[in-house]
């Protein structure tokens, strides 16, 4: 008796701490992809949720929890040149042009009058009147001419940018009108040039740069270059000042009095508070300790934000994509009908409705390895290639015209040398990766190659070094299809993992990234596209999704998948009126 | 006394210095710190990387590199984090008080529930009471300490629910920002303290408070007790001046070597509660390759284990007055 009634003690116990675990009600409502708040991001990506600041709560805090901490606030550094730093530039480093949750590149009118390519090798820059630092020296020419001097491969060697493509093009910037303009030379055509002075490569006051370096002189360059690295900013050209920096913890940020732009912030603080176990951001967005979050998403994640009342959520589709990558290192895999074979035996819908479809019902195969469907030029390679398809018929009959043999059980080369096993290589812990590299081998098992599944714990060494067959990982690119191009799949790139050579490919890559015509340009990226999958190189899989969700109190944040996050328009965010 | 401590301290020496080799010679083998440049589409520069390889000593052989190390951290210096920005012992001492306060407060309740709860169910052997505690012992050794944490955040926010107002925090060691006035803040910091030492603090009162209880019914039922008892000793005396005394000796023992297990228990709490402590700080440096950090780490948190072996080799002289004579 005395045992049944302890154990009946302690089970009420733990029931309650599971029903309080499990019992949080409510519900967002809404899709999958986009509830409440966000409901009409699908169709309107730039301006969901928006609510004019005048309608909006004066004052108030919003926390933003971001998953990692600030190592370092030179954001074209290749220290500083991370998602989180990249975010909290948003509010207080001004840019020519800024990445929009489309994913286009749209000229920033708080700073900008105009941004124009005059020739094929000449921009010019006109600065708003208006445009000040946070100490009221102008934004000016000189900030367009030290940016140049930081990132210029030649005017700063001891420089360690982060390599954002272009700069070496770079002849000369020089300062007019005033120093209200800036007229920047280049020694070829370079199709991507809006992304020069954009929101990844923003401006740092060359006034402040001065005091720690000769700017004359490359090393007083790299002087202030790493100062600015080093030091948390007391400078702004955004809508918000840095307030505090608390190491690990927080970045408190306050309006600018100074701020020139259209719309003042409405918010007393924005603070962004580091959490770097993106599983606890839900239950701290429950418990209002945050507002905002920004977390990779996992199926786990998402239905617990869908049990959470009054908190509204975004998937959105960016610019990091998935994929199969064979390395061509391997003599077996030097043929391409084997790799045709392989690639047409992965069957794609499959594999996403495997892994990030539980979650998301909107992600589909990505079918270009040039431009995400929200760039234009994005055009359907794949679907005449039969690669991803998963149609084994089809793969097995390219094995047997090209002379294989042992189809479908142990195969063997038109030589009469077997197929050796290969090894399919993910990134350890990462159960999505895991499942793809187990579907790939199951794939390859029907055309009767084998092919073992083995983590790796150095996904960066393993690359270089070439130790894998095939590898499944994915890219983060930038809003420049035609650099990102050439950096992934020129001959010569060190980003060219499995050795992909073709000069036809390369011409058209280097022909597309300095064209005066952006839709040749286009043209012969698609080409070059063409080429690749039909060489069976390459094979991408989905664009990943983000997750926002926020409590449904606050406005005018939304999703931008690219390196500036939902910060892109921060000093529009604010609290609605009784939220 | 004084020179079985000091003997303590020389003996543990080589043993840190060999294990230190060996984390750092692990961390070598474990991944390249540069992976996460490698992967920057569009990626850094070639000579980035070569002069980023040059400042972490990724070029030199091992043994050299790991000397280099030691030599560094005689000096005070604990080597080139892979986050250029990051003094490695500047960091390691602003985590370790954080890490301090939640270890020391978790102990403190934990001993002072596992002596009570010890002695309670050692004398009412058998009891309700005793069936109940017993079951709740095994129960949160058996929980995973990730899912008891999870399960005490909800609790708190259900706790904040009921009473209509932000009383318990999920989320780091303080508000951000925190709020004005002393006393405001005092309570700020308790409602974020609340949880993880509850977290930390049960995994070990479960241990605790069985071995007391075993221990005490071994004195108990001891000859010198039953004697004392025979003598006509108030039940007070003989429970708390004999019993309770020669029972905590062993419970003194288990505890300082359940200091590493406590500092194992932290990593997790304080990754749930996103405290910026030694195990957070051991985590992050791991996922980023950080062999300096990583040894480093190793390096504190062994020193901490023998401070506390030493106290617990002090209290024993408290508490047993014959091992302080000899």
């Amino acid at each position: 008796m005395r045992i049944k009634a302890a154990a009946a003690v302690a089970v009420a116990g733990v029931s309650a701490l599971l029903l309080s675990a499990c019992g949080v009600g409510g519900g967002g409502g809404g899709s999958a992809t986009a509830s409440g708040n966000f409901a009409d991001c699908p169709a309107n990506v730039n301006t969901c949720n928006a609510v004019p600041a005048d309608q909006l709560q004066r004052g108030g805090t919003i926390t933003f929890a971001i998953e990692k901490n600030i190592p370092n606030w030179n954001v074209v550094s290749a220290d500083g040149n991370v998602f989180e730093t990249g975010m909290a530039t948003q509010a207080y480093l001004p840019a020519a042009f800024k990445t929009q949750p489309d994913l286009k590149l749209a000229l920033n009118t708080d700073l900008m009058v105009s941004a124009d390519l005059v020739n094929p090798t000449t921009i010019v820059y006109k600065i708003k009147p208006e445009a000040v630092w946070s100490d009221g020296t102008p934004i000016s020419a000189q900030d367009f001419i030290y940016a140049w001097k930081m990132q210029s491969p030649a005017r700063c060697p001891d420089c360690s940018t982060a390599g954002n493509g272009g700069w070496e093009l770079v002849q000369n910037v020089t300062a007019s009108d005033g120093g209200k303009t800036a007229t920047m030379t280049l020694s070829k055509p370079f199709t991507d040039w809006q992304n020069y002075f954009s929101s990844g490569q923003p401006l740092y006051p060359a006034h402040i740069a001065a005091q720690h370096g000769d700017l004359n002189t490359p090393q007083g360059v790299a002087a202030s270059f790493d100062w600015f690295g080093k030091n948390p900013p007391t400078y702004s050209g955004g809508p918000y000042v840095v307030e505090r920096w608390q190491d690990n913890q927080a970045l408190t940020l306050a309006p600018n009095p100074r701020w020139y732009g259209a719309t003042k912030p409405t918010l007393d603080k924005l603070i962004m508070r580091v959490i770097t176990d993106a599983t606890q951001e839900p239950i701290a967005l429950q418990n209002n300790e945050v507002q905002v979050i920004y977390p990779q998403p996992q199926v786990d994640i998402v239905q617990q934000l869908q049990q959470i009342p009054n908190v509204s959520q975004q998937q959105q589709l960016g610019l990091t994509w998935e994929h199969y990558d064979l390395n061509l290192r391997n003599p077996a895999l030097q043929d391409k009908a084997l790799r045709q074979a392989m690639f047409t035996a992965v069957n794609r819908q499959d594999i996403i409705a495997k892994t990030v479809g539980q979650f998301n019902p909107e992600v589909g195969p990505l079918n270009s390895l040039m431009f995400l469907p929200q760039q234009e030029g994005y055009t359907d390679n794949i679907a005449q290639t039969g690669l991803g398809s998963g149609d084994v018929e089809r793969a097995k009959k390219i094995l047997t015209d090209a002379g294989y043999t042992g189809v479908g059980q142990a195969l063997v080369a038109p030589g009469g040398k077997p197929v050796p096993a290969m090894r399919i290589r993910y990134t350890v812990g990462n159960a999505i990766r895991q499942n793809e590299s187990e579907l790939f081998a199951g794939y390859m098992r029907q055309l009767g190659i084998n092919v073992t599944v083995e983590p790796t714990d150095d996904l960066g060494t393993t690359l270089t070094a070439g130790d894998y067959d095939i590898m499944v990982f994915a890219w983060v690119q930038s809003p420049a299809p035609f650099a990102n191009a050439q950096q992934t799949f020129l001959s010569t790139s060190g980003n060219n993992f499995g050795q992909y050579k073709n000069p036809a490919t390369d011409k058209l890559l280097t022909e597309a990234a300095s064209s005066v015509d952006k839709a040749a340009a286009t043209a012969k990226l698609n080409e070059a596209d063409r080429i690749i999958l039909g060489d069976a190189y390459v094979l991408p899989l989905y664009q990943k999704p983000v997750l926002l969700a926020t409590q449904n109190g606050v406005a005018n944040v939304r999703s931008n998948a690219s390196l500036n996050g939902p910060m892109y328009n921060a000093g529009e965010w604010g609290l609605r009126t009784g939220g | 006394m004084l020179i079985y401590a000091v003997r303590r301290i020389v003996v543990s020496i080589p043993i840190l210095l060999v294990s230190s080799f060996v984390v750092f010679w692990l961390g070598t083998l474990s991944g390249n710190p540069l992976t996460p440049l490698i992967l920057r589409n569009p990626p850094p520069p070639p000579h980035v990387l070569a002069a980023e390889a040059d400042r972490l000593h990724l070029n030199e052989p091992l043994v050299p590199r790991y000397l280099s190390w030691l030599g560094g951290v005689l000096r005070g210096d604990f080597g080139p984090s892979v986050i250029a920005t990051q003094d490695i012992g500047a960091e390691l001492g602003a985590r370790f008080w954080v890490t301090m306060r939640l270890i020391i407060v978790a102990m403190v309740i934990a001993l002072v529930l596992a002596v009570l709860v010890g002695v309670y169910t050692a004398v009412r052997q058998y009891s309700k009471a005793d069936y109940t505690a017993t079951f709740l012992g095994f129960l949160f050794l058996a929980m995973p300490s990730f899912w008891l944490a999870i399960l005490l955040k909800q609790g708190g926010i259900d706790f904040n629910t009921i009473v209509g107002d932000q009383v318990i925090y999920t989320i780091g060691a303080s508000s951000v920002p925190a709020p004005p006035g002393f006393l405001a803040r005092v309570v700020d910091i308790a409602g974020h303290l609340v949880l993880p030492t509850i977290a930390l603090a049960l995994i070990s009162y479960a241990a605790w408070s069985r071995f007391t209880r075993a221990s005490m019914l071994e004195t108990l039922n001891s000859d010198y007790v039953r004697l004392a008892r025979a003598k006509g000793l108030s039940r007070r005396t003989v429970m708390f001046r004999h019993a309770l005394r020669t029972a905590l000796i062993p419970l003194t023992t288990v505890t300082a070597l359940d200091v590493a297990t406590i500092l194992g228990g932290a990593v997790i709490t304080e990754r749930v509660f996103q405290w910026r402590g030694l195990g957070d700080f051991l985590i992050e440096s791991i996922r980023q390759f950080d062999t300096y950090a990583v040894t480093s780490w190793l390096l504190v948190s062994a020193a901490i284990v023998i401070a506390f072996n030493l106290v617990a080799d002090l209290l024993y002289g408290v508490l047993d007055p014959r091992i302080r004579y000899a």
